[in-house]
C-alpha cells in the first residue's frame, strides 16, 4: 500500500487560496455551507479585546478569534481523497484542494492568546527541529572521551 | 417530503474532474502544514509511508520525498474543533503537520535487533520487510548511521555493526540540543502543577530559576519517545538523571531544612507518651493545659526517655499566645463543679 500526496511546487503556486475558519464546536456532518452570507458577513473588528481580535457568533455562541499566520518554514494545504479505499492494500491519492497562508482562528468566549492549546503545540516544532539536527563526529568523539573519563574519575 | 431525504436520493451529478471542490463530498478534508523544504519539483510527488515507530512500538506515518528527506507526520488534535474551508464545512477538526526527524532514530531499533553480534549490510537487514528495507536504504543518511554503529567497507559493501558506546553518547548530545532550545523558548519543565495552563509571561521570563537537571529530564523524555523502552532507560543512566519522584523529595528534604528549627521543637512535643492504662481523657486534657492540675494530680504522665524532660523553649507564637491569656481563667474552671 502507498499514499502518494499528488501535487507540486508548480501546482501549489497555481492553486487558488482558501478563506479558512478553525472552528472551536464539533460539526456532525461535511458539506457545503453558506459561509460567506450566514458567518463571515457577522465577522466584527474587536479592538476592545486588543489589536487584531474579531467576534463573531456561531448559533448564537460568542467567537473571538484572530488572523493566524501558518508557522515560519510551512505552507498550509488543503488535501482530500477523490475515492475512498476499497481495501487496505490498494493504493491511495491524496489529491490537493487549495492552499493557505493565514486563517482565523476562533476561540469561544476567550481571547486566543498564549495559553492556547495550538499555540503551545507549536513549540514542538522548535524542539523537532532541535532534535533533527545532525551530530558532528569530533562532537561525538568528544562526548566519548569525556564519557570515559569521567567513569575512571568514579571508579578510581 | 422533508428536505434531507430528497436531497439524498437525487442522483447526483458525477463532479467535475478538474475542480476539486464540488458539492459531493467523497472522503474528509485533510489540513496539512507541509515543510517548504518539502516541496517536490514538478515531476517528484511525495509518497506517506509507514514505517515502525520505535517509541510507539507500532507503524506510524511518515512523509517521504523522492529525494531522501523524510518527516514525521504528526497531528494536532483538540477535542471539539472543524473548520470551515471556504464555503464547506469539514468535520476533521485536526491539524496534520510534518516534522523534521533524523532518521538514524529510526534505523537504531534495526540496528539493535540485527547487528548487535555481526556486520551487516543495510540490503541484509529485513530482507521480509519491504518498507524497512526502504527506509534503511533510501532514508537513512551513512554519514547519521556512521554515529552508532562501527562502519567497515569491504568493496562496494558498507557493514555496519551497532555500538552501544556511540549510541549513548549520540543521544545524549541530542538530548543536550534539546534542552538547549527548551530553555531558549522557555518551556515551562518543572514537575510543579501548573505546567499545562502555564502562560508564558515576558516578564517572568528573567525571575525564573532555571533548573538544568529538569530540562534535561524533558528532553530526555522527548528524545527517548523515538526510543525503545530498554534504550530510553539506559540513556537515563548514562545522563544520571534521578528519578522525577527521587526529585521532589530531594526537593522536599530541602525545603525542610530551611525550616529546620521549627520542626524539632514540634517533635519534641509530639513524642510525649502516655501510660497505657492512665491514659485516660483526663490526663490528655493537662498536658494541653486545658485542665486545672490539682484535679488529676494522681495522673501519672511517663516522659518519654529515661531523663527527665527538658523544659523547652518556647516559639514566638506561643510567647504571644500566653502573653495574651495572661490574667484569664482556664476554660474548665468554667466547667467545675462549686
Amino acid at each position: 500500500m502507498s499514499i502518494t500526496l499528488d501535487f507540486n511546487g508548480k501546482n501549489l503556486a497555481k492553486s487558488k487560496s482558501l478563506n479558512l475558519h478553525y472552528l472551536p464546536a464539533k460539526v456532525n456532518g461535511d458539506g457545503n455551507a453558506n459561509v460567506e452570507t450566514y458567518f463571515n458577513n457577522y465577522t466584527r473588528e474587536a479592538p476592545e479585546y486588543g489589536s487584531g481580535v474579531v467576534t463573531n457568533a456561531l448559533r448564537g455562541y460568542p467567537l473571538v478569534g484572530h488572523r493566524i499566520q501558518v508557522p515560519e518554514g510551512y505552507k498550509g494545504i488543503v488535501l482530500q481523497e477523490t475515492e475512498k479505499p476499497l481495501s487496505e492494500s490498494t493504493d491511495r491519492q491524496l489529491r490537493l484542494t487549495g492552499v493557505f497562508d493565514e486563517f482565523t482562528y476562533w476561540n469561544y468566549d476567550k481571547v486566543p492568546s498564549n495559553g492556547d492549546p495550538y499555540r503551545q503545540a507549536l513549540l514542538m516544532a522548535d524542539v523537532a527541529q532541535a532534535l533533527s539536527e545532525p551530530i558532528s563526529e569530533e562532537d561525538l568523539e568528544a562526548e566519548i572521551k569525556r564519557n570515559r573519563e569521567s567513569k575512571k574519575e568514579n571508579s578510581s | 417530503m422533508s428536505k434531507k431525504s430528497t436531497r439524498s436520493s437525487k442522483p447526483k451529478p458525477k463532479p467535475d474532474p478538474d475542480s476539486g471542490t464540488q458539492s459531493t463530498v467523497t472522503a474528509l478534508k485533510k489540513v496539512l502544514y507541509i515543510s517548504e523544504k518539502l516541496l517536490p519539483d514538478d515531476d517528484q510527488r511525495l509518497r506517506l509511508d509507514r514505517f515502525y515507530h520505535p517509541g510507539q512500538g507500532k507503524d506510524a506515518l511518515f512523509v517521504t520525498h523522492p529525494d531522501g528527506q523524510i518527516m514525521e507526520l504528526l497531528e494536532y488534535a483538540e477535542p471539539r474543533r472543524s473548520w470551515l474551508i471556504h464555503s464547506e464545512i469539514c468535520s476533521n477538526g485536526r491539524i496534520y503537520m510534518t516534522m523534521p526527524l533524523d532518521a538514524t532514530l529510526l534505523a537504531l531499533h534495526h540496528l539493535r535487533k540485527h547487528c548487535t553480534q555481526r556486520a551487516m549490510s543495510l540490503e541484509n537487514i529485513a530482507v521480509h520487510e519491504a518498507n524497512t528495507s526502504r527506509l534503511l536504504t533510501q532514508f537513512v543518511s551513512p554519514d547519521g548511521l556512521g554515529r552508532v554503529a562501527d562502519v567497515k567497507v569491504s568493496g562496494d559493501l558498507t557493514f555496519y555493526k551497532y555500538n552501544q558506546e556511540r549510541t549513548l553518547a549520540w543521544l545524549a548530545l541530542k538530548t543536550r540540543q534539546v534542552a538547549e532550545t527548551l530553555k531558549k523558548k522557555q518551556i515551562h519543565c518543572g514537575h510543579s502543577a501548573q505546567s499545562q495552563n502555564f502562560v508564558r509571561s515576558d516578564k517572568l521570563a528573567e525571575d525564573t530559576v532555571i533548573n538544568e537537571m529538569n530540562y534535561t529530564r524533558m528532553a530526555c523524555d522527548i528524545v527517548g519517545r523515538y526510543l525503545d523502552a530498554d534504550l530510553h532507560d539506559q540513556l537515563v543512566g548514562y545522563l544520571h538523571i534521578p528519578s522525577e519522584i527521587q526529585a521532589i523529595v530531594e526537593e522536599k528534604t530541602a525545603a525542610q531544612k530551611r525550616k529546620s528549627n521549627v520542626g524539632q521543637e514540634d517533635s519534641n512535643r509530639k513524642k510525649i507518651k502516655l501510660n497505657n492504662h492512665d491514659s485516660d481523657a483526663a490526663s490528655r486534657l493537662m498536658i494541653g493545659g486545658l485542665l486545672d492540675g490539682e484535679d488529676v494530680k494522681d495522673c501519672i504522665i511517663s516522659p518519654p526517655s529515661v531523663e527527665p524532660l527538658k523544659e523547652r523553649s518556647m516559639t514566638a507564637k506561643e510567647k504571644a499566645l500566653a502573653k495574651g491569656a495572661k490574667g484569664t481563667k482556664s476554660i474548665a474552671s468554667f466547667f467545675k463543679a462549686k
